[in-house]
């Protein structure tokens, strides 16, 4: 049984330690070595890169990540909350719903993002239309700003908020909230103080589903952000590329997975339940 | 005992074994999107039998980041000028065998003794380029100088590339210094500049740049003069500038990579592409501006009397190559860029 249990694991558990652990541990490797002139890295080993980490202007970019991210998390519980719990209650119609909602992953995220630069441009879809009705006279400044990025990830990301919101609400019981109507409640009280903390471990899933993602994103700030703005994801990407300075890339990268698993590790302890 | 089956397997082994070697004479070149034309390697494979396996990169440090394990399997690579002394430096190249590269003669006076590479010991000059304003004439007279880009004049219209070099090297010509000036106090005062500048831009865009001053989105942006023409030629009313205080030149220059095994093949390549014909092939498909002046001559007129992508010798003597930057240097200048987009 011991070995049959083995044999079944082997596969992946061998795709993990080549695909993850082994490249992880690469990185730490590279962490802690010296910049290679040109890029690359080389011996001796120092622990510069992660006391560069800690200057304030990286821990800036950091904490402004985090903001953006906190943010785009923010606008995806608002609005997918009431999504998840229109599709939860829409009965047969809802694997329609919930296949529109996963729609757009048919195309690529690229693309997808490029959509919304054409849209957001100043001859692009939105301010020709206003002008053309005679609501503005100059275009709007809509494109290459914070909300802009935050826009584009809160588009990216909604679908990773709706589905886990979708399965806890879709499993609650809808007699409970008949009987917080029958017991007094007002409509809002109800929400308030019955549906909401029962679906707080989607909330929580999707919220973690769609932060992460979003602190290390970089497409969408580079693209929608027009490089006014430097957010962790571009300033990792640019240790790989214009500063061909690997060290440092693999700190910042390894750092900030360690703050998300710390954080991660503390909502564990806090609540005393799965995350997810 | 050898079976008759096994031995039939063993004998078809060798035949394969045999056929590759001899059919398969390979060069593997990797180069920089649209420098090639669209005849230029079948009529190479063609002509000598070899077969190229090409491919293009995006910038000088992914090809860098690819070939520099010195076991990338590519023979021949085009790095910029700047990456040529870095790419020396770090052993990865191997010397060009002038006896067997008959018309270098070809490369115009220019490219015969580069500052780079002063006796193109280790690189041959392919393509070439600058960075400039291109402008929109719709929006009134021509700007001249890099100072106007710091006027209010196309504030919110106006963009800079996304790149370091590029942005503090106009900041630094700006101020009437080289382009590659690389004190702490040259680069903190670049800086300064890009900082005044910032707020007065709508982006940092590289060749994303192009569609929108095509639409009219913008109305002045910095840019390289291959993107230019390329914007020109879909939107006659753009022009290109070069600016006066002076402006940035680059030149991408075949490279033979010191793991390479087929020199001799890579240099039947760099001479076929150093041929007139064939070097003006290459350009009139991809309007670019070539290094090899003997082409100049072959190429439709429409094409070579392009100021954007050839300007006149005293517009060219306002230029300055970029040179690679000391690690040092290059550490401090990432960071001031950082301190940029952050601010």
């Amino acid at each position: 049984m011991r070995r049959l249990r083995l044999l079944f694991l082997f596969p992946t558990a061998s795709i993990l330690l080549l695909l993850f652990a082994v490249p992880l541990g690469i990185l730490l490797v590279y962490a802690c070595m010296t910049r290679g002139a040109y890029g690359g890295t080389m011996p001796p080993f120092t622990g510069e890169s992660w006391l560069r980490v800690l200057d304030p202007l990286y821990l800036g970019i950091v904490g402004r990540s985090f903001l953006v991210a906190g943010i785009s998390t923010l606008i995806c519980v608002v609005l997918g909350f009431p999504l998840a719990l229109f599709i939860s209650r829409s009965g047969p119609r809802k694997n329609l719903y919930l296949s529109l909602v996963m729609l757009p992953f048919w195309t690529s995220f690229l693309v997808r993002t490029y959509a919304w630069m054409f849209l957001l441009r100043d001859t692009g879809l939105i301010n020709t239309a206003l002008q053309s009705l005679g609501l503005i006279r100059e275009p709007l400044p809509l494109l290459y700003n914070w909300w802009a990025v935050i826009l584009g990830l809160v588009y990216g990301y909604l679908p990773f908020m709706v589905l886990p919101l979708f399965s806890t609400l879709e499993r609650l019981d809808p007699a409970l909230m008949e009987a917080a109507g029958d017991l007094g409640a007002r409509p809002s009280q109800s929400l308030l103080r019955v549906l909401l903390p029962l679906s707080a471990p989607g909330i929580r899933a999707g919220a973690i589903l769609v932060f992460i993602p979003c602190l290390g994103a970089y497409l969408t700030p580079d693209l929608l952000g027009g490089g006014r703005t430097i957010l962790i994801g571009t300033l990792i990407q640019n240790q790989f590329s214009n500063s061909r300075d690997w060290p440092f890339g693999s700190a910042i990268s390894l750092a900030l997975m360690a703050l998300v698993m710390v954080m991660l590790w503390i909502q564990v302890r806090r609540k005393g339940e799965p995350l997810l | 005992m050898i079976s008759r089956r096994k031995t039939l397997f063993f004998l078809g082994l060798t035949g394969v074994a045999g056929c590759s070697r001899a059919n398969r004479l390979r060069l593997n070149v990797f180069n920089w999107s649209n420098y090639v034309g669209e005849n230029t390697l079948p009529a190479f494979e063609a002509e000598t039998g070899i077969r190229v396996r090409y491919a293009i990169y995006e910038s000088n440090e992914e090809m860098l980041a690819r070939v520099m394990t010195g076991n990338s399997g590519w023979d021949v690579v085009f790095p910029s000028n700047y990456f040529i002394g870095p790419m020396r430096e770090m052993e990865l190249l191997a010397p060009l065998d002038h006896s067997r590269l008959g018309q270098l003669g070809n490369l115009d006076s220019i490219f015969q003794k580069p500052e780079w590479d002063r006796n193109l010991h280790w690189s041959m000059p392919y393509m070439w380029g600058s960075s400039g304003i291109l402008f929109n004439t719709k929006s009134g007279p021509s700007p001249r100088t890099w100072a106007e880009l710091w006027t209010s004049r196309f504030q919110g219209r106006m963009t800079m590339l996304d790149d370091p070099a590029e942005v503090f090297g106009a900041a630094l010509k700006k101020l009437g210094r080289s382009l590659n000036a690389s004190s702490e106090r040259d680069l903190r005062a670049a800086l300064q500049e890009a900082l005044r500048q910032k707020p007065l831009l709508r982006a940092y865009l590289n060749a994303e740049v192009r569609d929108q001053i095509v639409a009219g989105d913008i109305a002045a942006c910095q840019t390289w003069a291959t993107t230019a023409q390329q914007a020109i030629d879909a939107a006659p009313h753009l022009h290109y500038v070069y600016p006066l205080e002076g402006y940035a030149l680059y030149a991408d220059c075949a490279a033979l990579l010191r793991e390479s095994r087929r020199a001799d093949l890579a240099h039947q390549f760099l001479d076929y592409l150093l041929r007139a014909d064939v070097a003006a092939g290459i350009v009139t498909y991809s309007r670019t501006a070539t290094a090899n002046a003997a082409a100049r001559t072959r190429i439709p007129a429409a094409i070579s009397s392009l100021k954007t992508l050839y300007p006149d010798s005293e517009t060219l003597a306002r230029g300055e190559w970029f040179a690679p930057l000391a690690a040092q240097a290059q550490r401090l200048r990432d960071r001031l860029w950082t301190e940029l987009k952050s601010a």
